[in-house]
């Protein structure tokens, strides 16, 4: 008996989720016409960051170090955050930070933006305006040209959201 | 909206020959999301930077892919290791197919 009324539970609970997700595509699909759902096809409208990070690195491992990330603690305006990487890691000829990777991770999309390095920069640094939506951590994840990766995290806390809509 | 496209690249008052040096590149464009409406409720249509290239002389040193999360008028600063007299050129491009580049001389002493 006690285990009918378990699957009853389970089932009441995925009827819940299953109606929650469908009432919420809907939503998405009904209240934006084409341009949305042609967006669709291209990139994911939302986007988890765990997502994100397997789709550029696979199940690689990314050790937390070698990143110094700056951000605000507290950033009034969302649409305009100030971030620096900055990283210890060498840039010589056969040693150096191949790719820099900026996440927001409370966006929609998590994904920022990306740059590629080379030993002509002579540094490992670089300062870009983000726009976050809210309160949540600013990751960056660094690669060397021998494809190893580490990252750096900063919690930052958004008083106005950045993205609109 | 007359002003998108416009750049501003500033580098330091003197280099040394050698020296990693900081460049600071500021460009004129909104940045819109696509995400956001218009007073009447119209989506206003995404219009971002999603391309950025840096010469110094004939090498592309740096390249980079932003998102709409970069904020409006962008603003970055990376490095660039001094060890020749030869121009920096950015290149930006968005996804209207809007091309915007500006040079700046960098003359090691």
């Amino acid at each position: 008996m006690k285990q009918k009324e378990e699957s009853v539970e389970l089932s009441r609970r995925q009827f819940i989720k299953t109606t929650i997700a469908a009432s919420t595509s809907f939503l998405i699909a009904g209240s934006l016409p084409s341009l949305v759902k042609k967006a669709f096809s291209e990139t994911p409208v939302e986007e988890k960051i765990d997502d994100v990070l397997k789709r550029h690195f696979g199940n690689r491992k990314i050790e937390t170090a070698h990143v110094d990330l700056k951000a605000p603690i507290i950033a009034e305006n969302g649409a305009v955050v100030p971030i620096t990487v900055v990283s210890d890691l060498p840039m010589e000829k056969d040693n150096y930070v191949k790719k820099i990777y900026i996440y927001s991770e409370g966006n929609l999309q998590p994904y920022v933006a990306s740059a590629e390095l080379s030993p002509a920069n002579g540094k490992a640094e670089l300062a870009l305006r983000i726009k976050m939506r809210k309160t949540s951590n600013v990751r960056a994840v660094l690669e060397t040209n021998t494809g190893k990766l580490y990252q750096g995290l900063k919690s930052v806390k958004v008083t106005i959201g950045g993205c609109g809509g | 909206m007359a002003e998108v496209g416009k750049i501003r690249i500033k580098l330091p008052q003197s280099i040394k020959k050698g020296e990693v040096i900081p460049v600071r590149a500021l460009i004129i464009h909104p940045m819109e999301t696509g995400l956001r409406k218009d007073k009447d409720g119209k989506p206003i249509p995404a219009y971002y930077i999603n391309d950025v290239k840096v010469y110094y002389g004939d090498e592309l040193i740096t390249s980079m892919e932003w998102t709409i999360a970069v904020s409006a008028d962008p603003f970055m600063t990376f490095y660039v290791k001094a060890d020749k007299a030869a121009p920096l050129k950015i290149v930006y491009k968005d996804n209207k197919g809007g091309i915007f580049e500006e040079s700046v001389q960098i003359n090691p002493q």
